[in-house]
């Protein structure tokens, strides 16, 4: 087994090309010729795309259990075996839930909810003058969105993300029209891309959002976070609404 | 018209996730998550285990996508793909002696495990590739970061170089060197 020897820097790039498919016709030709005449080589590259594989797997792993930690906490359910043959003790049960459920809805989702909406109104959007042809597609978006038809709006805006994954306005809107949607997870990635860049002229507006998205999903904490940031007027009375 | 537009889209959605677009990705993550939870709680799992039964499925999907070993129409056909390869999976859990010495399964459970299993995807190279993983969790910090930017986050070496503020070439040169540390480590944890 040959697969201890060193590989070039070369090669390596080689094989990312291949991986990747921008080699040219001409040398992925000898490229695959090469796999199929030397089974050292073919053990080698087979090696550096398992090292590849395995990089990418081991990063969206890690990535995976960031995600997670947004994942709104449910009340963890007790099961005992027994349940299944007492019939009464499964009522028991199931009303403890709804009591629990119910409590927990109760003491901490409806200062936060009242709140939330107390200050939520949609971003008004952008004026819609069709002068410039190279947005179309975004203020006919915006249009839709205008109208409340935030779906449509968040489907044509998420074509164009597609070219340009940082645009901050872009992230915004998305963001926004998530929102009013009434879908905060689905908010507040759009947001946080938003703030990226201090030069983004909304970037109050958008603190302010991202505040309110995580007061609706009860991170108080990420949501005072957000509320700082932002110079809005709303966006202090809110904070000391929450500090109260 | 709008069909088309619709198609268009979702080809995009499934485009990115492919691309390890973070935005899709999480999207995809998050609003998929329940319904394998409800899955797990209901046949005798727990939270925890519902936690790494996804992530192991949700890894699963994108391998499949990118090798194209599973190359869906639209957005619900990945869900429901998703679904299909947890429940596999789940099965495969709940049959082993493994979780049965330390578990009780319910009458419901018993009957879903008589449902009919579709073929589990064969992972190949799996041991290389767990010890891969192994040693890149571990890898040192500026290697790894390096690594990740570029083979996962798809940066480019001009993008990496100019966020470490350094020469194009030397952060090529800086790639390869740990991409042959992380190798040898690999090599030498060869059981």
């Amino acid at each position: 087994m040959k697969t201890n020897s060193n590989i070039s820097q070369e090669q390596l790039e080689a094989i990312e090309r291949y991986v990747n498919s921008t080699m040219s016709t001409e040398e992925l030709k000898a490229f695959e010729t090469q796999l199929e005449n030397d089974s050292d080589f073919k053990i080698q590259v087979n090696d550096i795309i398992t090292l590849l594989t395995g990089i990418e797997t081991q990063s969206l792993r890690e990535q995976l259990d960031e995600f997670h930690k947004e994942i709104p906490k449910q009340v963890p359910q007790k099961k005992s075996p027994k349940i299944q043959y007492l019939q009464f003790r499964k009522l028991v049960a199931a009303a403890v839930i709804v009591i629990a459920l119910g409590s927990f809805w109760f003491f901490n989702q409806n200062p936060t909810d009242r709140l939330y909406s107390k200050y939520f109104t949609p971003d008004p959007g952008l004026p819609t003058t069709m002068s410039n042809t190279s947005n179309f597609e975004f203020y006919d978006a915006m249009v839709n969105y205008k109208r409340g038809e935030y779906e449509i709006a968040i489907k044509k805006w998420e074509i164009l993300k597609i070219k340009a994954p940082n645009n901050d306005t872009l992230n915004y809107f998305l963001g926004v029209a998530h929102l009013a949607n009434k879908n905060e997870i689905n908010a507040i990635p759009f947001l946080e891309k938003s703030i990226q860049s201090n030069e983004f002229p909304l970037i109050n507006d958008a603190y302010f959002y991202l505040g309110l998205a995580h007061l609706k999903e009860n991170h108080i904490g990420f949501a005072k976070d957000n509320f700082k940031n932002s110079t809005l007027e709303s966006s202090k009375a809110l904070l000391s609404e929450l500090e109260d | 018209m709008s069909e088309a537009y619709k198609i268009d889209h979702q080809l995009q959605l499934i485009n990115a996730i492919k691309a390890n677009d973070q935005i899709a990705l999480k999207k995809f993550y998050m609003s998929n998550y329940f319904k394998i939870e409800a899955l797990v709680l209901k046949n005798s799992g727990s939270i925890e285990h519902a936690k790494d039964l996804y992530q192991e499925s949700f890894i699963t999907v994108w391998k499949n996508l990118k090798t194209k070993k599973f190359e869906p129409k639209n957005e619900t056909a990945l869900q429901g793909y998703l679904y299909q390869i947890a429940k596999n999976k789940w099965m495969d859990v709940l049959r082993s002696n493994n979780f049965k010495k330390t578990n009780t399964l319910t009458n419901e459970t018993l009957a879903f495990l008589k449902e009919e299993v579709n073929d589990e995807p064969i992972e190949e190279n799996q041991d290389k590739l767990k010890r891969t993983m192994n040693a890149f969790k571990n890898l040192g910090q500026p290697c790894k970061q390096l690594l990740t930017n570029f083979y996962y986050e798809k940066k480019s070496l001009r993008v990496i170089a100019s966020e470490l503020q350094l020469e194009e070439a030397s952060v090529r040169n800086k790639k390869y060197r740990c991409m042959e540390k992380l190798r040898n480590i690999v090599l030498s944890s060869k059981s």
